[in-house]
Order: structure tokens, then sequence, then C-alpha cells
């Protein structure tokens, strides 16, 4: 249960607004997608000197204690900076999936260091068809051996622990493998975003250890935090560029007026800032849900993935229509926005999942 | 080789078989290049110029046929089914087509067969930093020096200016009339020190499209088309025309390709393996109906045109195209799932997703914005009341374009 409250909350979030806006503006950004490690050392320091990268974690280990209303916040700002960092896979999940676990020792261990940064730990779930589903994972155990790919795995290039969901026997099971372990090879895929390193893990014969406690229903809940927190990555970036658009439009000049004067441009606009409030309440709602635990929670968590991931990919994709031609050119941020949108939409499994999923929900309840 | 006793005997006046028998002779359909021993393009063009096919419908002192509607219509029919380009170029050359409807007979002579050809390219220079969708609000300007104009200004988005031989230029000679009235139109030479061409990077990865930077860059007065403060009329006919091309899936070509890029949606979903996902087979559906509706569209028009009627079907191409593309673009990457996450050589097909979901927007923002097609459409076509235009009537030294 959280420990952090609305204020201090709001406190948080102000505090890493401005150490975005400090740290991790459009030029850094640029900067970071542009060398080949994808990573700013710099700035994850002083996010994880914040106490983001150990927003989960509990304080007995080093963390603040929050809970994913804390992180629903902050990755609200870190989706309107496009943050290139390994806050979703290591701060997030890889937190979460550890908090699952029956193993003391492992959590006095890994906790601490993943909360003050030092450590970069990510998880990998799904196998080559990128589903996120329990048919598609890709790795399989056998007596503590594991054998198979995952793919699609976020900040593996610069992680030192990987979390890696395999099959084992009848169940799944969640292993930790030292990336640089005999036998693990790890292969950058280029991805469209540039802001984003995603890679494919190929494991051959890999020692790895169990994660005592952990089964497939950690999973299934580490996963709806994972999606959670991606939803407010998405209502934090659509409102981003909404706002950029929408001062576009107030700024630009053309037939001799503001192009906001314009209704085809109005009423466009008028429509996206539906979809931009709606995402925004639709990750807080699940958010909520989630850490109260109530019996709508599976639902809220649907909508979200859905309704965010669709929100913030149509805002980003009207924003460059509504700049014209200053959006199609590669300084111009709006593509950045579109880029994002289009990959995050993807991560842990596409709309059309979750659409099928909430539908699911609405019937169990009904 | 071609057996020439095989070829059909010619009557003079049939069309259909002077245009096979020249293309069977000249052009080697298997191999989809001209027979002549080098297969250079370049020379396959002077070849269709000189038999007065690349513009078959113009009056022969002005190298074509005279051809009437429908023999046009069978000889770009026949080059399209033997794979062969450079027909049907009296409704597809901006450069061609505003020189014939207004060019004067030097500049025609001089210029036209040179961009049927292929051996000019062009650019267009019309929009600027201050003047897209409002392209009359332009402030590059010409002034005329004896029987020159120099031109000073700045232009913005010129596709293929650092390849092109000349520019298409609006630019205004008139600051004292209203903002329509005082432009003119030139074929400007883009290779003289005046003119300074600076590559942008476009959001597909290419750099096509360019700044041009106009120093005392000079035009000789013979290269104004039409009359000096009538270019917005010549304006809208080279506008037309590349409208009606962007229409035709001109945006659908990788830039730098004339090869036509069109992939079914079937084949994707099969390589996918997804073929009977009933979601995506509706999405294909709708994706495949936007695009078969409008070619149906566009048959339906050429019909009532054919029988004289005007069709106002034809200014809603370039529109129907934008959504064709963009939705094309989306149901691909729907298809794709995870994989549109990937990009690059070792992702080829994700990669060509991607830049269709970039290069979309070639065809809703160039040539005319969506928004600004469906005023068009409304107000030129439907005869809807016109958007208020506060600095229309004004002349344009105060307006705020120029007053800020
Ligand atoms: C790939 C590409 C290639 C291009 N190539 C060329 C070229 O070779 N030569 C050339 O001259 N230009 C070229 N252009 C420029 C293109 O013609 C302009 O970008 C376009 O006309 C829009 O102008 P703008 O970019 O200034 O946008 P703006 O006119 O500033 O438009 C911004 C937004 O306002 C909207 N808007 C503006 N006026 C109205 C209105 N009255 N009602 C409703 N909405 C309105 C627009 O739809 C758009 O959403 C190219 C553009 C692209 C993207």
């Amino acid at each position: 249960m959280t420990t952090i409250g609305i204020e201090e909350r709001a406190a948080i979030r102000e505090g890493f607004a401005r150490l975005l806006s400090e740290k991790a503006s459009e030029a850094d950004l640029r900067r970071t997608m542009a060398s080949d490690s994808g990573h700013d050392t710099d700035l994850w320091k002083a996010i994880s000197d914040m106490g983001i990268a150990g927003l989960l974690v509990d304080p007995d280990h080093g963390g603040v204690g929050g809970s994913i209303l804390d992180v629903e916040t902050i990755m609200e700002e870190a989706g309107a900076a496009l943050l290139a960092a390994p806050l979703l896979s290591g701060g997030v999940m890889a937190v979460a999936l550890l908090a699952e676990s029956s193993d003391a020792d492992l959590k006095a261990r890994l906790l601490p260091a993943i909360a003050s940064g030092e450590t970069i730990a990510t998880v990998a779930v799904t196998g080559d068809n990128g589903l996120w589903t329990r048919d598609d994972i890709g790795v399989v155990a056998t007596a503590g051996w594991l054998s198979g790919t995952a793919s699609y795995v976020l900040s593996a290039n610069i992680a030192d622990v990987l979390l890696v969901v395999a099959i084992a026997g009848d169940g799944v099971a969640v292993f930790e493998v030292d990336s640089k372990a005999g036998g693990v090879t790890i292969e950058p895929l280029q991805a469209w975003d540039p802001t984003l390193r995603l890679s494919r893990i190929r494991f051959d014969k890999v020692a790895a250890k169990v994660l005592a406690g952990v089964d497939s229903s950690s999973v299934e809940r580490t996963l709806d935090l994972a999606r959670v927190a991606l939803a407010g990555e998405q209502a934090g970036a659509a409102r981003r560029i909404f706002d950029i658009t929408v001062e576009y439009l107030r700024t630009r000049v053309q037939f001799g007026r503001p192009i906001g004067g314009f209704q085809a441009l109005k009423h466009m606009a008028a429509d996206l800032l539906v979809e931009v409030e709606s995402a925004t309440s639709a990750a807080r709602a699940a958010a909520q849900a989630l850490a109260k635990g109530t019996p709508d929670a599976a639902a809220l968590v649907s909508l979200a993935a859905f309704a965010c991931a669709d929100a913030f990919h149509q805002v980003a994709a009207a924003a460059i229509q509504m700049h014209g031609g200053i959006a199609f050119t590669w300084e111009h941020p709006a593509h950045l926005y579109l880029r994002r949108a289009r990959v995050d939409a993807q991560l842990f499994g596409a709309s059309a999942y979750h659409r099928d999923r909430y539908v699911s929900a609405l019937e169990t309840a009904a | 080789m071609n057996d020439v006793l095989s070829q059909p005997v010619v009557v003079e006046g049939d069309v259909a078989a002077e245009v096979e028998a020249f293309l069977t002779k000249h052009w080697d359909k298997e191999n989809g290049r001209p027979r002549d021993a080098d297969g250079r393009i370049r020379g396959w063009m002077e070849k269709v110029f000189e038999a007065g096919w690349a513009v078959a419908s113009w009056p022969r002192e002005w190298f074509g046929r005279g051809l009437d509607k429908d023999d046009a219509r069978t000889v770009l029919a026949a080059f399209r089914k033997a794979g062969a380009p450079g027909a049907g170029q009296d409704r597809t050359n901006i450069s061609a087509a505003t020189l014939m409807t207004f060019g004067t007979d030097e500049l025609k002579r001089g210029l036209i067969p040179g961009f049927l050809t292929g051996k000019y390219t062009n650019c267009l220079l019309y929009s600027e930093p201050g003047a897209g969708s409002d392209l009359a609000a332009l402030r590059t300007r010409a002034e005329r020096k004896g029987d020159e104009y120099i031109v000073n200004g700045q232009k913005v988005w010129t596709s293929g200016a650092h390849k092109a031989d000349f520019g298409l230029l609006i630019a205004r000679t008139d600051w004292d009339v209203p903002k329509h009235q005082g432009i003119s139109f030139f074929f400007i030479d883009m290779r003289q020190p005046g003119v300074e061409i600076r590559p942008i990077n476009q959001i597909t990865g290419d750099s096509h499209f360019n700044e041009v930077f106009l120093d005392n860059a000079v035009v000789p007065a013979k290269n104004l088309v039409g009359k000096e403060g009538e270019g917005w009329k010549v304006l809208q006919t080279a506008l037309a025309v590349e409208r009606l091309i962007m229409g035709d899936g001109a945006g659908e070509r990788r830039q730098g390709s004339s090869k036509s890029n069109v992939v079914s949606l079937i084949d994707i979903a099969r390589e996918a393996g997804k073929i009977n996902d009933p979601l995506i087979r509706q999405e294909i559906a709708r994706a495949t109906a936007y695009r078969q509706l409008n070619a149906l569209n566009v048959a339906r028009a050429k019909e009532e045109m054919a029988q004289g009627t005007s069709s106002p079907i034809m200014s809603l191409g370039k529109l129907a195209m934008s959504r064709i593309l963009h939705t094309d673009a989306a149901v691909m990457t729907q298809i794709l799932g995870a994989a549109s996450m990937l990009d690059g050589a070792d992702n080829e097909r994700a990669a060509d997703v991607n830049y269709r979901t970039a290069n979309a927007y070639m065809t809703s923002i160039g040539g005319g914005t969506d928004q600004i097609q469906r005023n068009i459409i409304s107000e030129r076509v439907l005869g809807l009341p016109r958007e208020i235009e506060l600095d229309r009537d004004v002349p344009f030294r105060t307006s705020r374009a120029v007053t800020g």
C-alpha cells in the first residue's frame, strides 16, 4: 500500500518535471538517441538520486516505497519528455517482479542496487511474435538452464541483470541472469523510435537462478503494472505534443490570421483534447484501481492500455498534419512523438488484444 | 530479334495499330526496357517525343499528334500495358503543360522538348516560410531591370531543387495591388550563382526537399510565363496538374523512383500468417475499399468527361489518395504487429511500412494540405460561401504578411 500522500506525490512530480526540463530537453534527447547506447548516464544518475528508480522499492531496501499511483504520475512526465532511460523496464517492471519474490536475500541484493541506479535491470517476457502472452514465451527452463529467445526487450543493451520469463515444466517461472553470462547473446534490434533500444536475447544453455515464489500470476500482475505505467507515458506524451500543436495554432499566421482561427483546425484540436483528457483519466483510473485492488481493475487496466495507446497515436499523427510542412522535417519534434506512439502501441500487447481482454473483463463482471 | 514480316501493317490514322507497332519495334516488353543496345531511358524518351506520343493530344506543330480524347487514351493504355514510360505527358508534365497553356511560342519551342524528353528536370519554387497554404502571401521579389528580372527571397520545402535544371518560380512583381494580383510566374535557371540550395532532413530519413535562397538571381524577361501580374492564374494550372499526379498515387512511389510501389495488403497478411484473422480481414476490406472506390470514381469521371460533361470527381482524387495512403500504412502496421516497432535493412517489411507511414504526409500536406483541398472542394465544386479572407482585397504592402 502506498505511503506517499497526494501532496508529496505532486511534489515528486514537480521535482521530476524540473529535472527533465533541465537535463532531458529535446536537445539532450537528440544527443542521447544518436549515441550508440541510447543511454545518458548522468541523467540516469540524477533520476536515481531523486529516488525515481526506486520509486516502487520499499524503504527497507533503500527505496521510496511508492505505489502504482506514483509510477503513473511520474510516467506522465517521462512520456511528455519522451524520456530515454531504463525506467519502465527497470524501475517499474524489474522492481515489481522482484517484489513478488519470497527470496529475502535476492531482494536485499538487487533492490537497493536498482533503487540507487547502480544496477540496471530489465525484464524479458515475450518471444519473437511480440504478443506478451503466455503462448509467446520463447525461453524454456530445464533444470535451471535457459534456452531459447526473448524479443523486444527494452534497454537490454545497457542492462546488468536480466529477469527472464520462461516456461518451466507446466508453469511459468522467472529467472535471474547476469547479462554477461556465458550463453547469453544480446542482439540489438533497430527500432523505428530512435529514442528506444530494443534487443533480442538468445539463451543457449544459460545457468540461471529461479526467483522463488514468482509464478505466472506474478508475471501477469507485473505486466498489468507495466501497462498502467505505459498508459501514463502515453497520456503524458499525448498531452505534450497536443500542447505544442495548440501553441503552434496560436502563433502560425496564414491568410492574415492565426491558423487556429480556422474551424478545420479548431475542430481537430477540440476532438484531440477529448482524446488527451480521456487518456489521462483512463491511465489514472487504472492506477487507482490497481492500487486499491478493486474488482474493476482488470477492465480498467485493459481500457487504459488501448485507450491511451490509440489516443497517443491519434494525437501524434494529427499533430504532424496540423503543423504542415514544418513537421515533415527531422528537426521538428512531432515525428519523434509519432515514432514513440507507434512503438508504445505494440508494447505489452497491441490494442486489439486489450480490447478483447476488456470485453472479457466486462463479461466476467456482468 | 523481332521478325519484321510479322509486324502488323499500319494504316495511317489507325492509332491503336500505330502505337502497337511503335512499341513492338522499340520497347522490349519482356525486360521492361528500350530495345536500343544501351537501353537508356533518355534515348527512349526522345523517340517517344519525336513520334508525338509524349503529348498525343497536342497539335502536330506542338509536339503532338492532334488526337482526340479517345485516341489519346488508347495511346496511354498501350504504353501502360507495355510498361513503357513517356506517354500521357499532356496531363502529367507540370512544366510542359504550364508552358503549353501560357508560354510564348519562343519559350514553348525552347523548353518543352527538354522537359518532355527528360533532358530538363524541374522543381517548384512556390512555398516560403511565411507562405504555405496561403501561397499568395509570398514575399520573394522579382524586379525588372532591362531584359532581366532580379530575384531575391527564400523558398522552402522545394522537392528536388538540388537536381533541377529549372525552377517554376512565383515571385512578387507588384506590392501595391492585392496579394493575388502582384504575382508573376517564371522559369528560372537553377544553375547560377544567385541560387543557393540547402537540403532539409525529412521525417522519412530522406532529404529530397530543400531551402532555396535567391540572392540577386537572374531570370531573362523572356522566361516570364503569362503576363506580369498574372502569375496566380498560371500557378492554378500548374497546381492542378500537380494535384492530378498526386491523386494518381505519385506519393506512393519512393521518391526518386518512377516505379509504382503498390503492395497488396493480402500479400502482407499472408506473409505475416494473418490472412485468416477476422479482424485483419475487416481492416484489409476497409483499406482496399478506399482504394478501389477511388479508382471507380476516377473511371466514372473519365467516362463522363469523355461524354463532354465535366465531372467534380476529379477534384476529389488528391484528398482520396491521402486517406488511402494513411489507411494503408495503418493497416499494414496492424498486420505486422510487434514487428512494426523495428526498422532498418534487417527488417525490410517494417522499414517499408514505416516509410509509408511517414511519407503519407507528403500527399496530405504537399501540394496543398487536406484541409485546403477540402476548402477548395466545398467552395469551388459545391459553391459554398468562401471562407472570409481578411487581406484578400487590400494592397499587399499593407497586409499582415508584410506588416506582421
Ligand atoms: C514532402 C513535401 C514536399 C513538398 N514539396 C514542395 C515543393 O516542391 N515546392 C513547394 O513550393 N512546396 C512544397 N511543399 C510545401 C507544401 O506545399 C506546403 O507544406 C503546404 O502547402 C502547406 O504549407 P505550410 O507547410 O506552410 O503549412 P501551413 O500553411 O502553415 O499550414 C499549417 C496547418 O494549417 C492548416 N491551414 C492553413 N490554412 C488553412 C485554412 N484556410 N483552412 C484550414 N486549415 C488551414 C493546414 O492544413 C495545416 O494543417 C512540400 C511539402 C511536403 C510535406
